[in-house]
């Protein structure tokens, strides 16, 4: 999978892509369509998720920078919500599993939140597909194909595009959910954090503020208690010293300890505002501290008023009853008394002045203290506007028994306030106590707390606080907590709001017995979290402007690095496609081969039989002779055909650039006459003449592939004809030896431009290549072929090369083809160094010039006709039809001295040859003979030598006026030689009423040099024998013919049928036979054409004049199946065949030749029969160096196959120095495998099934070679 | 002599159809004619050569094809051997059944290896039986003392 590999390679890939790898995994098996697209969009996606991983990343770095330094808890959080992307895979592994990373607090949070991204990612994931998977099926639906070709690429271009756009807002999204889930958590933990804390803390302010007001409270209390229970126990003391006061004296003695008592008591406390004593009888003693003037009085009572009640004689039971505040307040006529008062030293400052009661302070009666135990309430007075706080406790007897006195304490609540508001300046806020009731006691607020209602001064409810936020902050506590529940617990609430503002309220309950008091705190929550709230805000409006810039730079970038990676995708898309396109055509290529493989076996075959059965028939005596040269003419097709078929198998080696070109010697020249000779009949049949020109400095015989050679002619060649309805078809070859090689004017002014690009390739080769070629001999061969067909537009030059391509596409109906030719014929040409171009020509046509680099194996003196000729005095009289050769031939017999007369037509003829031969044919002319070879000698008059070249087609053959004709040319055969251009359709009446006028000299048509040669080497064999035809009995031929045969046999086994013209007639006649062959040098190895040795040639040519002509024919018939027959006579054989069908079949072809045949049946018989050979020879010293001639060795045994045998013989052999030529059995029919065979060391390779004729000619190379 | 001419006449009719038939093709024709004075029984000795190694083959290609894993490479020089051998006697029938034999064991095809066993057998036997029909007609001939028409 392509889109895994990314990942693992990737070092920066987090668990969250290979979480999205599962994924992609998982849902991939849903997206069946066309898994090759899938593929690269998935790869697509999970890059860009890549990218979306790092950005995140950025976001943290970014994210920490721009926050401030000690909200570190962002940080964390950061942290940690990156590490809930990196455990989300592990999450989603082990389902809900506690993961041990984080703590426990976080890990719930952390599991759901992970999983809500999972889900997220899951589902944008999923979404990408069902997109994909919709963009995938929809234009199909949508966009029908417009054009085939281009269709599919508008689709995927769209799709691509499409899917990019699609990932692309995928990404966004995620990236954006991603961002915004950070910012919320990242806020909501600064949030919290910072609250709690600052809750706790302003809890614990809250706590504190409230806490001291009420400890002061508490210590005016307590204080106020103290002071009262001492003045009680005080006042108790002295009262009882002075309980038997009998007189006035003796009480006013009491009332004045008493009141220096008090004073004590009242002046060691400041905080004191008031100290009364209430006598039983009604007397008042009390102290006064005026806060507002700092004065301090002593009011008191008139004491003259008074009786002197004795205080025992109250009724006990009901002391209450005697002392009420009716009795006091109604005693009007009691006289109070103020005298001011050095507040430090108690003294008297100024006159006491009268003053009516109940007017200054609260003196604390009876009725305060109902049930004898100290009271408590608040008190108002009219001097403060603090309510005061008074306590009463009363003064008892001695025995308990009664009340003597009540003494009462007030004390002023006004420090508490102070307190307060010294407290609310430091923190803000308003502080107030109120009673059970409600009644305000202090507040922080400088209202009053008093109000000035009709009946005086009264105190204030806290809900009618004048203070507003008393005010409100004393309805919402009543609100919230319905009168009651606020006194008996403690409340805290942060959230109450009161007016405009968010207040912080608490209340505190101080339970006191008579005086239950309620703390209220209200504090707003601008002072404590009014900062905080603040940063909150700020820190989320930072953080959604940094998301949102992030947001927007992850998008842009997300787009700019998709933009790349989309265009890479497609590049690779593409490229992907390309391979896919090339691998298929390599699959297809690979098909055909093994498809062209597997055929060219199947149709070897019928090839092998076609061709044997024409051996058959060339072997049947009874043929006639045109018969016999059809079925040559058939023969050597079917070869062409053969060759042509291992061609088609190389083809595809070719292709795949695996053709391997042989290297073996061969007649370039007589390659090309053959070719020329196939296609002659085609163009005979459309009337177009075939020609063929090469020079006379053509190497004979050069090193190379023939094969091929002839496959880019025969291409060539047939590519003309297809094009051409008139006119001519020439093949123009010369050369020029590489190391002599200079620039010529000679050459064709059109080769200019080939030869430039030849020398420019030339010198890229560099001086390695030159010398290498100058070992060799390398010859640069240049050809031309040049037809008057239709021609190729300019612009096709170079394009009709290609594969599959034609100059005009309209021609394959009217020509058929594939256009592959040319391009295999150009891949052939560059394989053998050369080059192939069209070029520019006079006229109507096309023609193509090429050069290949052969090489030549030695110098070849070349044959000086000229010289011959020349001796012979020859003159020759061409009548023939076509223009282009006649003038070709004629030039070239020109130069080589040769006088020529030309003729188009039958008149034209009949003039020449009428001045050629009247004076010579005609007694009255003879003045012209003597004037014409004045200079000559008789003898040389009457070695000149006429030869008439006709063309059939001279003859009227339509009608019966051609034997007319042949009637009149009767007259010229005594003084010539009658040499005829036959055309494969000439009829055998026509030949045989030409032979029977003895004109033995036929050729089958076209005629070219080599042609034309042998019938002047014919022509001058037949006169100098006509001269020495008196001296040499027939007989000695006979002999001659008998003891000569096989040297004959073989080595003009391979030469051309027209080479051997009466070849057993006499000593000299076998000498210039002998020249030839050492010229032409072949290696006779084909055995098949054996019988082409007798040809049409020698049996037209033959015994011209003699009745026994058919006597010799067959006597030279038995003698040929003699030498076919027995054609191994005396060779010994190694046969190494597994299979015993093969190895009897065989068996008996080789003992049928005359061989002698040890059969073995694997690799390791084979060697181990030949070791035992070499081992015998050794210890027999026989004078034979092998006993075994040749091993035929098939290459599939057991044990040890053919290779590894020949291996190992050759391995042998490399220490006695012999060579045993082995050849190789394979029912592979690949070239490859002939390759295979000769690298280990084969000499030579069969086909199965056995080709007989095949077989013997191969075996007799190979023996030949060596003897 | 009516009735050997009638046996020849016969003998060479059913030869054709074998021809035709595409039952043998020309190396079969080529074996006949190795067969002379020196090799009377040429022809019988090579096709029942042909009989034995083809039912050996046969059975060997049945049992390596049986096994577990099918050991290709083997098969393959078996299919290559009968191929071989039955070319060398012209039963091109057999010959052509061999190649898509071999093709199948290239792709390692089992299934089609195994078809091709049966296709071959059948070809095999097939080819036999007209074999062994046409020497017991050609024995008739000779006991007949005719002899044996040349096929061309």
């Amino acid at each position: 999978m392509e889109a895994k590999k990314i990942i693992t390679e990737n070092p920066v890939g987090s668990s969250l892509k290979s979480d999205l790898d599962n994924s992609i995994h998982g849902s991939k098996s849903l997206l069946t369509p066309n898994e090759f697209e899938m593929d690269d969009v998935l790869e697509e996606s999970v890059v860009n998720i890549d990218i979306c991983d790092e950005g995140d990343q950025l976001v943290v770095v970014d994210y920490v920078k721009d926050t401030y330094a000690n909200y570190r808890m962002i940080e964390a959080s950061m942290y940690s919500l990156l590490l809930a992307a990196c455990a989300i895979s592990s999450c989603e592994k082990s389902a809900c599993a506690p993961n041990p990373y984080y703590d426990p607090y976080y890990g719930g949070m952390m599991t759901t939140y992970s999983q809500h991204l999972l889900g997220l990612m899951a589902s944008a994931v999923r979404r990408i597909f069902s997109n994909i998977s919709t963009a995938l099926t929809s234009p199909e639906r949508n966009h029908p194909p417009r054009r085939r070709s281009s269709g599919s690429n508008v689709y995927q271009e769209e799709f691509r595009c499409y899917s990019v756009c699609v990932a692309r807002l995928a990404i966004m999204v995620m990236l954006a959910i991603l961002i915004g889930l950070l910012t919320l958590l990242t806020w909501h933990f600064t949030k919290v954090y910072t609250r709690t804390s600052l809750n706790s803390l302003a809890y614990g302010l809250r706590y504190e503020l409230l806490q001291r007001p009420i400890l002061r409270m508490w210590k005016i209390l307590n204080s106020t208690v103290e002071i009262t229970t001492s003045q009680v126990k005080l006042s108790e003391y002295v009262i009882r010293k002075y309980s038997k006061a009998e007189n006035q004296a003796q009480q006013v003695e009491l009332y004045e300890v008493m009141r220096d008592i008090t004073w004590a008591l009242f002046s060691s406390r400041k905080a004191l505002n008031s100290m009364s004593i209430k006598y039983r009888n009604g007397f008042v003693q009390a102290f006064h501290r005026d806060l507002r003037d700092k004065n301090t009085y002593y009011i008191y009572s008139n004491l003259d008023n008074y009786t002197m009640v004795e205080p025992y004689s109250m009724n006990r039971s009901s002391p209450h009853q005697e002392w009420n505040d009716q009795m006091i307040h109604g005693n009007v006529s009691a006289i109070w008394y103020r005298e001011p008062l050095d507040p430090d030293t108690g003294r008297k400052t100024g006159k006491q002045k009268e003053i009516p009661p109940d007017e200054l302070i609260n003196i604390a009666g009876i009725s305060q203290v109902p049930d004898g135990a100290a009271s408590w309430h608040v008190a108002v007075s009219k001097f403060t506007k603090s309510p005061l706080l008074s306590a009463a406790l009363p003064v008892w007897d001695e025995d308990r028994g009664s009340i003597v006195a009540v003494v009462g304490v007030t004390t002023a609540l006004y420090s508490v306030g102070q307190l307060m508001k010294e407290l609310v300046e430091l923190h803000g806020g308003h502080i107030y106590l109120t009673s059970q009731e409600g009644w305000l006691l202090a507040t922080s607020s400088s209202t009053p707390l008093l109000r000035n209602s009709s009946s005086g001064f009264t105190l204030t409810m806290a809900k009618d606080s004048e203070d507003e936020i008393i005010q409100s902050a004393a309805k919402w506590l009543n609100k919230t907590y319905h009168d009651k529940a606020p006194m008996y617990h403690k409340v805290h609430s942060a959230t109450a709001t009161l007016g405009q503002q968010r207040y912080y309220i608490d209340s505190f309950f101080l339970n006191l017995t008579r005086l239950p008091m309620v703390g209220v705190l209200c504090i707003p929550r601008k002072n404590i979290m009014g900062k905080v709230d603040a940063r909150e805000i700020k820190t989320l409006i930072i953080l959604i402007s940094a998301s949102v810039c992030i947001l927007v730079v992850g998008c842009i970038c997300i787009f700019i690095l998709t933009n790349g990676v989309s265009k890479e995708m497609n590049l690779r898309a593409q490229l992907i496609s390309h391979f896919n396109a090339r691998r298929k055509a390599e699959a297809s290529s690979n098909f055909k081969s093994q498809f062209l493989a597997n055929m060219s076996h199947e149709l070897r075959t019928p090839m092998a039989a076609v061709i044997g059965l024409l051996d058959i028939l060339l072997c049947d005596d009874s043929l006639t002779n045109e018969q016999n040269a059809t079925i040559s003419q058939i023969r050597r097709c079917s070869t062409a055909l053969l060759r042509l078929l291992n061609n088609i198998l190389d083809i595809s080696k070719v292709e795949s650039g695996k053709l391997v070109l042989e290297e073996a010697e061969y007649d370039l020249g007589r390659e090309l006459e053959g070719l020329v000779d196939m296609f002659s009949v085609q163009c005979k049949n459309r009337n177009v003449e075939a020609i063929i020109d090469i020079s006379d400095d053509m190497p004979k015989v050069v090193r190379g592939d023939s094969g091929r050679v002839i496959q880019i002619f025969a291409n060539l060649i047939s590519n003309s004809i297809k094009f051409t309805t008139s006119g001519y078809i020439i093949l123009r070859g010369w050369c020029e030896n590489l190391n002599s090689f200079s620039y010529n004017e000679n050459f064709f002014v059109d080769h200019r431009a080939l030869w430039a690009a030849y020398q420019k390739k030339i010198k890229r080769k560099g001086l390695d290549e030159k010398k290498a070629s100058k070992n060799d001999n390398t010859m640069i061969l240049f050809f031309e072929v040049e037809d008057t067909g239709c021609g190729i537009d300019p612009s096709k030059w170079e394009s009709v090369f290609e594969s599959f391509e034609q100059a005009d596409p309209s021609t394959t109906r009217l020509h058929g083809g594939t256009g592959l030719g040319l391009c295999i014929v150009r891949t052939l040409v560059n394989k053998m160094g050369g080059e192939i171009r069209v070029v520019k020509k006079k006229g109507t046509g096309t023609l193509m010039q090429l050069y290949l680099l052969l090489s030549t194996p030695a110098d070849i003196p070349r044959e000086s006709y000229q010289l011959k000729f020349a001796e012979h005095n020859l003159k020759v009289v061409l009548a023939l039809n076509g223009r282009m050769s006649r003038a070709i031939l004629s030039r070239w017999l020109h130069k080589l001295g040769v006088p020529i007369w030309e003729a188009n037509e039958w008149n034209e003829l009949t003039r020449v040859l009428q001045e050629l031969f009247k004076p010579t044919s005609y007694a009255q002319n003879l003045m012209y003979e003597c004037s014409e070879v004045e200079s000559l000698s008789k003898e040389g008059v009457e070695m000149s030598i006429f030869i008439i070249v006709i063309d059939i087609g001279m003859l009227n053959i339509s009608t019966d006026i051609w034997k007319e004709q042949l009637n009149f040319l009767d007259a010229f055969n005594r003084r010539s030689k009658f040499a005829w251009i036959l055309n494969h359709d000439t009829s055998n009446a026509i030949k045989i009423e030409l032979r029977r006028r003895g004109h033995l000299l036929m050729v089958n048509g076209p005629l070219y040099k080599t042609k034309m040669i042998q019938i002047i080497e014919a022509v001058i064999k037949e006169s100098s024998l006509e001269q020495q035809k008196k001296n040499i009995m027939w007989t000695d031929a006979h002999e001659r013919l008998q003891i000569d045969s096989r040297p004959s046999h073989t080595k003009s086994s391979n030469e051309s049928e027209i080479t051997e013209t009466n070849s057993t007639r006499s000593s000299q006649i076998e000498e210039t036979n002998q020249e030839n062959f050492t010229v032409y040098g072949v290696v006779s190895n084909c055995f098949p054409e054996l019988t082409e040795v007798r040809s049409e040639w020698d049996r037209l040519t033959s015994f011209p004049n003699d009745n026994s002509n058919c006597e010799q024919q067959t006597h030279q018939a038995d003698q040929k199946v003699k030498n076919g027959q027995k054609a191994l006579e005396g060779l010994h054989i190694l046969l190494a065949e597994d299979n015993l069908i093969l190895q009897r079949v065989a068996t008996i072809m080789l003992e049928q030749m005359g061989a002698k045949v040890v059969v073995v049946g694997d690799g390791v018989q084979a060697v181990e029969a030949l070791s035992i050979q070499i081992e015998v020879d050794n210890f027999k010293t026989s004078c034979e160096s092998l006993p075994y001639d040749l091993i035929l060795m098939d290459c599939q045994m057991p044990k040890m196959d053919g290779y590894e045998a020949t291996k190992a013989i050759r391995r042998a052999e490399m220490e006695s120095e012999s060579h045993i030529p082995i050849v190789a059995l394979t029912a592979h029919a690949m070239s490859s495998d002939e390759a295979k065979c000769l690298e280990v060391g084969m000499d030579a390779y069969l086909t199965k099934p056995i080709d007989c004729k095949l077989m013997v000619s191969t075996i007799l190379s190979l023996t030949k070679c060596r003897t | 002599m009516a009735a050997v001419s009638q046996l020849q006449r016969q003998f060479i009719e059913y030869t054709t159809s074998l021809y035709n038939e595409g039952y043998l093709d020309d190396q079969f024709t080529q074996l006949q004619k190795l067969q002379d004075e020196s090799n009377p029984e040429f022809v019988v000795e090579v096709v029942s050569l042909f009989f034995e190694d083809s039912e050996k083959l046969l059975n060997n290609l049945a049992t390596a094809l049986q096994q577990k894993i099918v050991d290709y490479k083997q098969v393959d020089s078996h299919v290559h051997q009968f191929k071989g051998s039955s070319s060398s006697i012209g039963a091109q029938r057999v010959t052509n059944v061999c190649v898509h034999f071999r093709n199948y064991c290239e792709e390692k095809n089992l299934d089609g290896c195994l078809r091709c066993l049966q296709q071959v057998k059948h070809e095999y036997i097939l080819v036999r039986n007209k074999l062994e029909t046409l020497f017991r007609l050609e024995q008739q001939i000779v006991q007949a003392g005719g002899s044996i028409p040349m096929m061309e």
